[in-house]
């Protein structure tokens, strides 16, 4: 392709996709409320920002999102650096761990959900446990696979564990630590969007998926689909960008 | 700590009562028909969005023209979180099983599209020349050449498709659906009987093991050749 | 060797290809103008440094590549890709990891349309010409590099091709197997009267194996010169005209076997010596032993300049 052409074949699908869209919407005897037309739905994403309520369920459902993973991704990593670390946490834990990942992750909402009551720390407990296992997972991977000339380095210089954890450990597992990370807010939103569609959380953007569903409202369920497609796309360019900037030095 | 009864039955039940609880339930013939119902569903969808994903993760993996015209969009879509379409579906085609198969199929199909494409993208060009080179007609490309050399991805992708297939289905029959060992779940927890729900989880563990190391079987069975004689 | 025919249509001819690469936006000329013809029988061995486009002229005539300009003709006529009528022996085996060694030999054959029964047999009998009988059932893995390249080689004779194209194939082994391997590669083109095209850039293998030799060189890729190895030289490494025509070759390419002056010299004095102690005497012997040991062959110790056989007796008398 040569430079400035805009690049048309990706674009296509999209373009014609919502030129089908926008012409099915308009036939007479499909009723708005199951096809709206693609300017309703922009329509009302912009009233939603507005004037409705659709930033304070934006800016909830990120809180949590953000807390959860917070409390998920470090308790993760730490986890992570004893399996890698330590011989008899990763032969003892390692395979309870493993276990663990084979459930599915929604499973554990009925039992927080006695522990913690319904309140907020359920919700935010919950999506910690989901950033956890990828983070934990890779930081594990990463810390394990340190090259045994380092670890002996470390032994020679006679380093204290926190030293070794500070100088050797993380920076050694730095790059799997990253892709845990990235994992870790992935699975954050995922939890995030899940649980407040399930319990039908407000404020929350999966509290408002429910209500336009609820009450048949097609353009605000489309429109908050594309709305958590976004912050989604959004979160991955972010891991992205700081993954890029932190491993930077490395290569010469 | 839950059999010292430091923390009361309700909040931690001790491993034997949960033992009793399977066992009982197991008798009762009830463990079994809700595991079978669960993986009925994630059988299905999962066939469905493998099927489909090797498909369409091999075309757009095979063809630049195919994946610069439905590569962005798949991806584009693949952003929005998979519950999220839960809503929508539902109003689409409501409640019940061709929901369930619906979502467990998207479930499939994103990661096995994703890591299909990217193994038959990295066949090594080399041995593409081979086939060239011999004349192979397309057909025989596919099956002698990029399919074997694609094998490690390809499980990969069904891997991450079956663990997610399974996270979806728990997750939809825990809160829309009277049938399955997501809805034991919630059956137990209405019901403040950790106990089952403690049951389940165990039962779930299992099933997620055996599925792991069958397929890790399977994949070593068609890898014999990338043993190395010591 | 066969008789070349007379006809005036070459088996294979190469008519002013030219190629160029664009990396990084950038042209790089890799042939400039390169025609050659090629009789049936002939092995033709195409030397030169990395980058005079040896590699890339194999590709051209093997069809996976074209050119810019010029063509590839076949009997006078344009080639239209790969064909059966080429077998191709890569520089890395690149046998598919999957299929043991008897079924990626038989690979080849799946467009030939033979019957089971005569594949098997074609596939048997390549297996023993390369002398892997015993290995057949193994797979890739499972053999050592030598092996593999047998097998990539019984790979690309089982269609009984009429042009063997090898393009560097022994360059990824270890020395003493490549030099195992020339012999049996020697043998085995022989056996079957194939014409063969091999680009290396290891010119004592050009010349062992060659009954003309393509000098290369690059910026861009075009033809030299092209050599005929005599009789006498081929498959002799030791034998003064293959080192003569060793290093006629190693000269066009740059590297000279004296690299200074007072080695010169004191080859300069010993061919004076040698023609001195036969009385200035000139047979074609004393020629070539002036030729191979003072010329740029290159003297080093006094036997090499004043060569006596076992009995004492000076050679070349």
């Amino acid at each position: 392709m040569t430079g400035g052409a805009l690049p048309w074949r990706p674009l296509l699908v999209p373009l014609a996709g919502l030129a089908v869209w926008e012409a099915m919407s308009h036939i007479g005897g499909v009723s708005n409320q199951i096809l709206p037309p693609p300017e309703a739905v922009a329509h009302r994403l912009w009233d939603g920002f507005t004037t409705g309520g659709l930033s304070v369920d934006l800016a909830a459902s990120l809180m949590r999102a953000g807390f959860g993973f917070a409390l998920g991704a470090t308790s993760g990593v730490a986890f992570g650096l004893m399996l890698g670390l330590s011989r008899w946490a990763g032969r003892l834990l390692g395979p309870l761990f493993l276990g663990y990942r084979q459930v599915a992750l929604f499973a554990w909402v009925p039992l927080l959900s006695m522990w913690f009551g319904g309140g907020e720390t359920g919700k935010i407990a919950f999506i910690a446990l989901a950033a956890m296992a990828p983070a934990a997972v890779n930081t594990w991977r990463g810390t394990r696979a340190l090259s045994r000339d380092y670890v002996e380095l470390g032994a020679v210089l006679m380093f204290q564990p926190l030293d070794t954890i500070r100088l050797i450990a993380l920076p050694g597992a730095l790059p799997a630590i990253l892709t845990g990370l990235r994992g870790a807010l992935i699975a954050a939103w995922l939890a995030t969007v899940g649980a407040e569609l399930f319990l039908d959380v407000a404020p929350g953007l999966g509290g408002r998926m429910n209500e336009g569903r609820e009450t048949f409202q097609l353009d605000l369920v489309l429109g908050s689909i594309l709305l958590l497609g976004v912050v989604g796309l959004a979160f991955g360019r972010l891991a992205v960008f700081a993954e890029t900037l932190l491993l930077r030095k490395r290569t010469a | 700590m839950a059999r010292r009864g430091w923390l009361p039955d309700q909040i931690l039940p001790a491993p034997g009562v949960v033992l009793a609880t399977l066992r009982e339930f197991t008798a009762s013939g009830e463990l079994g028909d809700a595991t079978l119902i669960s993986l009925q569903r994630v059988a299905e969808g999962f066939l469905v969005g493998a099927g489909g994903g090797l498909l369409f993760g091999g075309a757009i993996g095979l063809s630049s023209r195919l994946n610069s015209l439905f590569g962005p969009t798949f991806l584009a879509l693949a952003q929005v979180p998979l519950l999220a379409w839960m809503p929508l579906m539902i109003l689409l085609v409501g409640i019940d099983e061709a929901l369930k198969v619906i979502l467990i199929g998207i479930a499939t199909f994103i990661p096995v599209v994703l890591n299909v494409a990217q193994g038959v993208r990295d066949v090594p060009v080399a041995l593409r020349e081979v086939g060239r080179v011999l004349l192979f007609d397309p057909w025989s490309m596919v099956t002698q050449i990029v399919l074997p050399a694609a094998v490690p991805s390809i499980f990969t992708g069904l891997r991450e498709g079956l663990a997610n297939a399974w996270q979806t289905v728990i997750a939809v029959e825990l809160f829309a659906s009277s049938e399955g060992l997501g809805y034991m779940m919630s059956w137990g927890r209405q019901l403040f009987q950790l106990d089952l729900v403690l049951a389940v989880v165990a039962v779930l563990a299992v099933i997620g093991l055996s599925m792991n190391l069958g397929l890790t079987r399977l994949e070593g069975r068609l890898g014999r050749w990338q043993v190395r004689v010591p | 060797m066969l008789m070349k025919t007379d006809l005036t249509v070459p088996a294979l001819e190469v008519v002013g290809i030219s190629k160029t690469f664009h990396v990084a936006g950038k042209p790089v000329p890799a042939l400039r103008d390169v025609s050659l013809s090629v009789q049936n029988g002939d092995f033709v061995a195409i030397a030169g440094a990395s980058g005079c486009g040896k590699s890339t002229l194999l590709r051209l005539i093997l069809g996976l590549d074209r050119g810019d300009l010029g063509h590839v003709r076949i009997d006078g006529m344009p080639i239209g890709g790969p064909g059966l009528d080429r077998g191709m022996v890569f520089q890395e085996h690149r046998l598919l990891p999957w299929l043991t060694a008897e079924q990626n030999v038989a690979a080849a054959l799946r467009r030939s349309g033979l019957p089971a029964a005569e594949r098997r047999r074609r596939v048997a009998e390549q297996l023993e010409l390369v002398g892997l009988t015993e290995f057949a059932r193994a797979f890739p893995a499972q053999l050592s590099g030598g092996m593999a390249q047998r097998v990539a080689i019984a790979r690309a004779l089982v269609n009984r091709p009429r042009f063997l194209l090898l393009d560097e194939p022994l360059g990824a082994l270890d020395a003493l197997t490549r030099l195992r391997l020339q012999g049996e590669l020697a043998r085995i083109v022989r056996h079957g009267g194939t014409t063969a095209l091999l680009v290396t850039h290891d010119v004592d293998e050009a010349v062992f194996l060659a009954d003309r030799v393509v000098v290369m060189r690059p910026h861009p890729g075009r033809i030299a010169d092209v050599l005929t190895v005599e009789l006498g030289a081929r498959r002799d490494r030791s034998s003064p005209s293959f080192l003569r025509i060793r290093d006629r070759v190693l000269a066009m390419l740059g590297v000279s076997p004296i690299d200074d002056d007072e080695e010169r010299e004191a080859v300069a004095a010993c061919s004076f010596t040698i023609a001195a102690s036969t009385n200035g005497a000139r047979s074609d012997r004393i020629g070539q032993n002036i030729g191979a040991w003072c010329g740029r062959g290159g003297a080093r110790t006094e036997q090499d300049a004043y060569p006596r056989t076992e009995g004492g007796e000076m050679v070349g008398g």
